[in-house]
């Protein structure tokens, strides 16, 4: 009795750990996307943070400063984005292929540039076990927090305002574009302590591939969740027990590779049982160009 | 005040002066600058040349409102002056407010009302209230009525006459010279991005206005031949949905050789009915073309194939692919019946009857004036062999010479045997036009009227609801 | 217009060039290379000798067949994000299929790549169905498939279909009849380098001369106007995802029959996504796709020399992909969301 009460608690916390950059990457997503920007390069700034967050920490051997970076370097990239989604009115999605190209790749260029060896960084100071926990309680936290900012403050108010109609917005005297820019970099910020999780709380080194596509099952979290803070977290929730189970379920001679697909199924089915059901954001994904 | 648009003067040399405490009205057709002008004096847009001076602050309600659907009525009134509590939104405080706005000014609404469940009278009352709690010393009113029915139009103008006493200077945009004659005391004639007149509304008529206007007489419509028109389109108890217009029980029928004109305010059920007899949305009762049932899971392209044509009321994104030529956009609506080799032929056909400028197949659509589009979408409706012909709002934003344009061509395709059905929220094309009057109003068809009976008094009653 | 287009055409193309020449240098010279020597090995190892110009081609036949695809998605109006797991897919199922079903010499080919073909096709028709069906974001439909698609033929390779001996991820070694004829001695380059020009021709015909190339066009522009003239969105859709992803399963077919001669899991280092840039660089245009693909091809073989050589690692070129596909954004913005 005792021994199957340990490992339902243990799934349980195994299912935390999973979906805590789930978590992260769909909050992300979910205040961008209320923006009215579609971020499909969360990958990209997943893969950031972890990997700048990891050389930080070599070479200061803090993991806290490590984190730090890979905050503002997921930031950073998601400025990229927002100009060119805000300034130059490009096709978001397209852009935020290209980003999580890029990402990869200088993820990579920079693993050979750092350690002179391709595939995967040295060991670095993390954060540990505490840093760990630590970090899963923030991204619930960070759940309620956005919930409140985007249904109860002015500028979430704005927020959404740009969201579903940037040209009224502006009417009303908001600068639409400048407000979708902000929050596109908030959220990646708030993203790209998913990827500080993996390299660093998770782990203490930086591979290549280690994100492994999480930033796309954080989308398909966000279209779950309805656009929502609470609901994206739920559906990463969700998506991380999936993620969780694969241990055991490998222990009970199931392929490993139906394992591995088992979010990426879950996602499809959500998608065409979902679509038409759910909406967006009204300007979602749509350039708002000023006349 | 000068403004270009691309290779457009949209407003060239003007002054205007509005006056404390007055109703000023600025006149034009489609394209002549009003809007433009109410725009420079707001500040939405730039002027390249000139000043704007107010006393005070201006506002400006849009004919396109300017709602977030997916928000409440007080988040959309106090959008960016939201009364704060610490760091969040003092939501008590933001309910009262509206509330006493609405009191003040006589515009209640219920403030936590999402405003795309509202009707679109209460939704211009949201507009309003958002400019009125900036306390405007100027109001412009961009085609403020342009969606509301008679009786709505005078309790707006009642709630405007109210702001003029208050001391505020109201400009009203507007083409409806009867509104014109009945509300305001100045007014100011535009064509062609200029001041062509101005006087004071007490020492001036309809029919000057209207002349200054359009710089000259109407171009008259074609004649009428006597048709003897039989049954083509019978609907019995049809009723549909369509994105959000509904349509409940529709009985009447549209004869070949005759102009059946649906006269309603925009939002009462048109789109549905529109919907339903081209395809695009499903339907229950009975409908049937030529004394053919027609199913309700019938695709678009069947009812194309039987000879059934819409000219839609967005031509811009229901009827054109903007950035392809003339030629190709004629061939839209016949690509599986007109072979390629025959575009070209097609498009020549096209511009040469239907006077499209420029006369050039290889045009790109996007660039063409809105009225060379219609007649681009019209005219390749008409020589595609139609046999009934829905005509949504065929004129709508486009200028008077090509607005005749498309009615004469209606006319003469009704001359030759082809049934339409004429569905405008501009009773003066219904009246103009069409044979038989039916009018809608909240979905339902509430009265029919032939063109010798024709009551204006009375069909702008069942208009607005009343029986 | 068509002068708006031309000068829009020559900034992007100088956008272009910047970020490769300027990236690149950048990156060189963290790299501790100059970019002298950086470039020169690129361009030296692209089109040094004979066999190096084959292999440019041959880079530049593996890009050109999933950007033709993805070209057809977009014009229709779609992303098709999951040419990388069509591409996958058509390269194992023409594996297979050759290596299982041998037939003599003329009908073993067209067989391999008609395999090829149908099972990408079959991939994109997913999410083209569950577009035109439940109305789901092929963009996010196709991203879950093509993680899909690599562990499905991971699971097919190594389990039931594992090869005796192999530690390998691969299928058996093709026989003779079915691989694709080598059009130099000594290089990799094969039929299938032409077959690509044909497509590409192929293609641009279907589009701008028959009239579903102008329904698919139309519904990608306005498809409000088009479902009024009659056109079925949700079949479009669903072709044109079926297009797509069969072209891109025919790259994977021809890797399969011509460079590797066998189906290998790794077989493709990206050339499902490093397409998309193809694409966008090309206009969206199939002839013009070519000279594209040509310009990848380059990056893509001198790149590798350029690692050798100059000890640059290859990672700079998709870096400076990515950054291109960030540029070129814009081309893909349909005119429709005009709103004049």
């Amino acid at each position: 009795m005792n021994g199957s009460l340990a490992a339902i608690v243990g799934l349980l916390a195994l299912t935390l750990v999973k979906a805590t950059p789930l978590i992260y990457a769909a909050l992300g997503g979910v205040l961008s996307e209320r923006s009215g920007v579609v971020n499909i390069g969360l990958e990209g700034i997943l893969i950031a943070g972890a990997f700048t967050g990891v050389v930080v920490s070599g070479a200061t051997g803090s993991p806290l400063l490590g984190a730090l970076a890979g905050v503002i370097a997921g930031a950073l990239l998601a400025a990229l984005l927002a100009y060119a989604a805000t300034r130059l009115a490009v096709d978001q999605i397209v852009a935020g292929t290209g980003l999580n190209i890029a990402a990869l790749a200088a993820a990579a260029f920079g693993l050979v540039l750092v350690y002179h060896q391709p595939g995967a960084s040295r060991e670095v100071p993390a954060l540990g076990q505490r840093g760990e926990d630590v970090l899963i309680v923030l991204a619930l936290v960070a759940a309620v927090a956005l919930h409140v900012v985007l249904a109860r403050t002015p500028w979430g108010l704005r927020v959404r305002a740009c969201g579903e109609d940037p040209g009224a917005a502006e009417s009303a005297g908001i600068d639409a574009l400048r407000t979708r820019f902000t929050a596109v970099v908030i959220g990646g910020a708030i993203a790209a302590l998913g990827g500080v999780f993996l390299s660093l709380a998770e782990l203490d080194l930086y591979s290549d591939g280690m994100t492994a596509g999480r930033g796309f099952i954080a989308l398909a979290a966000v279209i779950f969740g309805r656009w929502t803070p609470l609901g994206a977290t739920g559906a990463a929730i969700f998506f991380g027990f999936f993620a969780a189970l694969q241990f055991s379920l490998q222990r009970a001679g199931v392929p490993s590779e139906v394992m591995q697909a088992l979010p990426y199924l879950a996602a499809l089915i959500a998608l065409a049982g979902f679509a038409g059901r759910v909406r967006a954001p009204k300007s979602d994904g749509v350039p708002y160009v000023r006349p | 005040m000068r403004r270009r648009f691309g290779a457009v003067q949209a407003v060239d040399g003007v002054d205007l002066e509005l006056q404390a405490g007055e109703i000023h009205a600025l006149v034009g057709e489609n394209g002549a600058g009003k809007s433009t002008l109410a725009a420079i004096a707001y500040g939405a847009v730039r002027a390249d040349e000139g000043t704007v001076e107010a006393v005070g602050v201006v506002g400006l309600v849009h004919q396109h409102f300017k709602l977030i659907d997916r928000l409440r009525v007080w988040e959309n009134v106090l959008l960016n002056r939201e009364p704060r509590k610490g760091w969040t939104i003092d939501v008590p405080a933001a309910r009262a407010r509206v509330r006493e706005l609405g009191e003040r000014y006589g515009l209640a609404v219920d403030p936590d009302a999402l405003v795309e469940t509202l009707p679109v009278g209460i939704k211009q009352r949201v507009e309003l209230l958002r400019e009125l709690d900036r306390e405007p010393s100027v109001l412009l009113l961009d085609e403020p009525t342009a969606s509301l029915a008679p009786a709505e139009i005078a309790s707006f103008f009642t709630t405007v006459q109210g702001l003029a006493a208050r001391g505020t200077a109201v400009m009203v945009v507007t083409h409806k010279l009867a509104e014109v004659i009945a509300y305001s005391q100045a007014v100011t004639v535009m064509r062609h991005g200029r001041v062509v007149a101005r006087h004071r509304t007490a020492d001036t008529s309809a029919e000057e206005i209207a002349r200054e206007m359009v710089g000259g007489e109407l171009p008259p419509l074609a004649e009428r031949a006597a048709t003897a028109p039989r049954p083509l389109l019978e609907l019995h108890a049809l009723s549909a949905q369509s994105g959000g217009s509904l349509l409940a029980e529709a009985t009447f029928s549209v004869g070949a050789g005759e102009i059946v004109g649906v006269a309603g305010v925009e939002g009462n059920g048109q789109s549905a009915l529109v919907d339903a007899i081209a395809g695009l949305a499903p339907f229950t009762g009975e409908l049937s073309f030529d004394g053919d049932a027609l199913r309700a899971d019938e695709t678009p392209a069947a009812r194309l194939a039987r000879g059934i044509r819409v000219i839609p009321q967005d031509r811009l994104h229901e009827a054109l692919v903007l950035d392809w030529t003339v030629r190709d956009n004629v061939a839209l609506g016949r690509q599986r019946s007109l072979p390629l080799a025959k575009f070209d032929a097609a498009a020549r056909e096209v511009i040469e009857r239907f006077d499209v400028r420029p006369p050039n197949p290889d045009a790109i659509v996007g660039a063409l004036s809105g009225g060379n589009q219609q007649k681009i979408v019209v005219g390749r409706t008409l020589l595609s062999a139609p046999r009934l012909l829905i005509a949504y709002q065929p004129t709508r934003g486009i200028d008077i010479g090509a607005a005749a344009l498309v009615q004469s061509r209606l006319i003469e395709a009704r001359n030759a045997g082809v049934g339409v059905l004429l569905i405008s929220f501009e009773l003066d094309e219904i009246f103009a036009c069409a044979d038989r009057v039916l009018v809608i109003a909240g979905g339902r068809f509430v009265g029919a009227f032939d063109r010798a009976g024709i009551d204006r008094g009375r069909i702008g009653a069942l208009m607005a609801g009343q029986r | 217009m068509k002068a708006a287009l031309r000068s829009r055409g020559a900034r992007d193309l100088l956008i272009v060039l910047v970020l490769v020449f300027g990236v690149g240098s950048l990156a060189m010279l963290l790299a501790h290379v100059s970019p002298i020597d950086g470039f020169s090995a690129l361009f030296d190892g692209a089109f040094g000798t004979k066999e190096e110009i084959a292999e440019t081609l041959v880079q530049t036949t593996n890009l050109l067949f999933p950007a033709l695809g993805i070209a057809i998605a977009f014009r229709a109006g779609l992303f098709n994000i999951g040419a990388e797991g069509q591409l996958i897919l058509g390269g194992f199922a023409a594996g297979w299929v050759g290596a299982e079903f041998p037939l003599p010499g003329i009908l073993a080919i067209p067989m391999v790549l008609l395999a090829g073909f149908v099972a990408g096709g079959i991939w994109g028709a997913i999410p083209g169905f569950m577009r035109a069906r439940f109305g789901a974001n092929e963009v996010i439909a196709t991203l879950m498939l093509n993680v899909v698609a690599v562990l499905l033929a991971t699971y097919l390779v190594t389990g039931p279909l594992m090869q005796a001996g192999g530690g390998a991820q691969e299928t058996a070694i093709l026989p003779k009849a079915a691989q694709l004829g080598d059009l130099m001695v000594d290089s990799r380059l094969t039929w299938a380098f032409p077959l690509a020009l044909v497509a590409a021709f192929v293609l641009r015909w279907l589009l701008q001369r028959t009239i579903f190339g102008y329904e698919l066009r139309a519904a990608g522009e306005a498809p409000e106007a088009a479902k009024r003239a009659g056109i079925d969105l949700g079949r479009t859709a669903l072709v044109a995802m079926a297009l797509s992803g069969a072209m891109a399963g025919l790259g994977g077919a021809t890797i399969v029959a011509g460079v590797l001669h066998r189906f290998n899991v790794g077989l493709s280092p990206g050339y499902g996504f490093i397409g998309i840039a193809v694409a966008l660089v090309g206009n969206l245009d199939p002839l013009w796709i070519c000279l594209a693909a040509l310009g990848f091809g380059i990056l893509q073989s001198g790149g590798i020399a350029m690692q050798a050589e100059a000890e640059v690692p290859k990672q700079v070129v998709s870096l400076v992909t990515g950054l291109v596909i960030i540029a070129l954004a814009g081309r893909r913005v349909v005119a429709a969301r005009r709103t004049t």
